[in-house]
């Protein structure tokens, strides 16, 4: 009795997020879910590379080299505004004076425009990709 | 000296203004329910909800609502206040599922179209009771970045004249003083969410407000506490803790500069030379 | 290592990554660029190595961040650290042979 109880209290009492809070992003704002799908098309990407290597060019298929285009486009796309970014280059600076109700300059400054070049060389790249992998590349199998 | 003060009253029909506006203010208008996070570890099993309804007015605030239903309907209520007006910090809690202020947020407007507000304890934190949540381990991890400015001992103990700023040099950390230590930044981090190691945005952003503080000499001491494992690079810019801050400090912005710095820093960058004090600066030149 | 040297690694990686990723593509895929490149076996073999490196210590490292974050007790991060250290150059080792042999160097 004692125990289950110590159990439960360690769980409720934490009170911790766990691995779900990683993905908790419908209240915040976009770049929580860019910070989610990059984790997701991360882990998507190594567990293609198994296969990969186990047998040397393995490929998941027409569709699969499609999909798993678009999840490297997308993990490129936004890995390069990351390095940007974790670096201090388009954060802005820090403010000497501040509105009543201050919004971030981290998020909405100049990381707004990069955001959407980010996205923007995602669809351009994808785009470029599914054209090879379903119409050049189709066209040889 | 007379003691009598002299009696001063507003014009009648601006006194009649001020009166209309304030009924119209606190004159209740709606329903609304709100749905209470309680537990109390020491005696419950798990935590329950309990429903409380309320009338709310234009001007109330999640607070006053709070202190309402604990002067009125459930005394055994466990929440933390103090100031009832942003600047203390103690009241930060999940409103509808986000962290804010409960002083500085209004029924009306966290209810939006609909008519029920859920409040929980801060995500990340340790429940003490109901909507109290425990910030020891939050605040030791603002001590452990060393939250102070890092001089010779000698020349503390003994000052001999105060150390000058410019204005560039002020603007580079001001904006990062004004945490107030809510909690709710730590709260929204998804790092957070599994590492109780990371040490948080609030101590990575206060390590930035010291690191690039002219009168500070202590950068590789306090790079060495931040550059670690559960440190500075557990930050991915999910933006969250930016997002939430009630106070506009940005700590996701500190924390990205100071990666930056840190970067520089293995190039052999220095941001500044730790200002002198200005007298023995004189003092000096004069024995020249 | 310092963790700033690792992180910092980790992007430089990611770059290389996505400039020998795609030399990688075209020798296997493109019909008119791919065969040239595979012609030469030095162009071809060293490309091949630096992509292996660059990825496989660019996706270590990620798995190694999303480790420590989900264990973040100070013991299971040395260990999962030294872990992936070792299995990501077991890993290197075993490719690059694979490799050699692939194109009948060995």
């Amino acid at each position: 009795m004692e125990e289950a109880r110590e159990e439960f209290v360690e769980y409720y009492a934490k009170n911790m997020g766990g691995v779900l809070g990683w993905f908790k992003a419908r209240v915040y704002t976009i770049e929580r879910w860019l910070y989610g799908a990059h984790r997701i098309t991360g882990i998507l990407i190594v567990l293609f590379m198994l296969p990969h290597f186990y047998s040397t060019g393995w490929h998941p298929g027409l569709w699969g080299d499609f999909i798993l285009g678009i999840i490297v486009t997308f993990h490129i796309a936004n890995g390069i505004r990351l390095i940007l970014a974790e670096l201090g280059f388009v954060v802005g600076k820090p403010l000497l004076v501040k509105k009543p109700s201050q919004r971030p300059l981290s998020l909405e400054g100049s990381q707004r425009y990069l955001v959407a070049l980010a996205l923007l060389l995602f669809i351009v790249l994808a785009v470029i990709w599914a054209y090879y992998a379903l119409i050049v590349q189709a066209a040889t199998w | 000296m007379s003691t009598e003060a002299k009696e001063y009253t507003l014009p009648p029909e601006v006194l009649e203004e001020t009166v209309k506006a304030s009924e119209e203010l606190w004159k209740p208008i709606k329903k609304v329910k709100f749905r209470i996070y309680k537990y109390n570890p020491k005696k419950d099993y798990a935590p329950h909800w309990e429903e409380y309804e309320l009338e709310v007015s234009k001007g109330m605030t999640i607070l006053d609502a709070l202190l309402e239903i604990k002067g009125e309907k459930d005394h055994t209520l466990g929440m933390r206040y103090s100031c009832r007006m942003g600047l203390c910090g103690s009241c930060a809690m999940m409103i509808n599922g986000k962290q804010m202020l409960a002083c500085q947020t209004r029924v009306i407007e966290a209810a939006g179209d609909g008519d029920v507000i859920e409040l929980r304890p801060l995500e990340n934190f340790p429940v003490t009771r109901d909507l109290a949540t425990d910030f020891t381990s939050f605040f030791e991890k603002h001590k452990a970045v060393k939250p102070w400015i890092i001089r010779d001992e000698e020349e503390l103990d003994n000052p001999t004249g105060p150390y000058k700023q410019t204005i560039e040099e002020y603007a580079k950390y001001y904006q990062f003083t004004d945490c107030i230590k809510c909690g709710a930044c730590l709260s929204a981090c998804p790092t957070a969410a599994t590492d109780y190691e990371y040490l948080g945005p609030q101590a990575l952003a206060q390590a930035y407000r010291y690191l690039v503080d002219s009168r500070d000499n202590g950068l590789d001491e306090r790079i060495a506490v931040v550059d670690v494992a559960h440190g500075c690079w557990r930050c991915h810019f999910a933006g969250s803790c930016s997002d939430v801050c009630p106070r506009g400090v940005d700590p996701a912005q500190g924390i990205q500069l100071l990666k930056g710095l840190i970067i520089r820093r293995k190039f052999g960058f220095k941001p500044h030379k730790p200002t002198e004090a200005l007298p023995a600066k004189i003092a000096k030149k004069k024995e020249q | 290592m310092r963790e700033s040297t690792v992180m910092f690694l980790h992007y430089i990686t990611a770059i290389l990554i996505a400039v020998t990723g795609l030399i990688h593509l075209l020798a296997n895929n493109e019909p008119t660029i791919g065969p040239l490149i595979k012609e030469n076996p030095v162009v071809y073999m060293g490309n091949m190595a630096i992509f292996l490196a660059a990825l496989l210590y660019h996706a270590f490292n990620g798995v190694r961040v999303i480790l420590i974050e989900l264990v973040p007790d100070p013991c299971w991060t040395k260990w999962i650290s030294w872990a992936v250290v070792i299995i990501g150059i077991a890993t290197y080792v075993v490719g690059l042979q694979v490799l050699l042999v692939a194109l009948g160097l060995v």
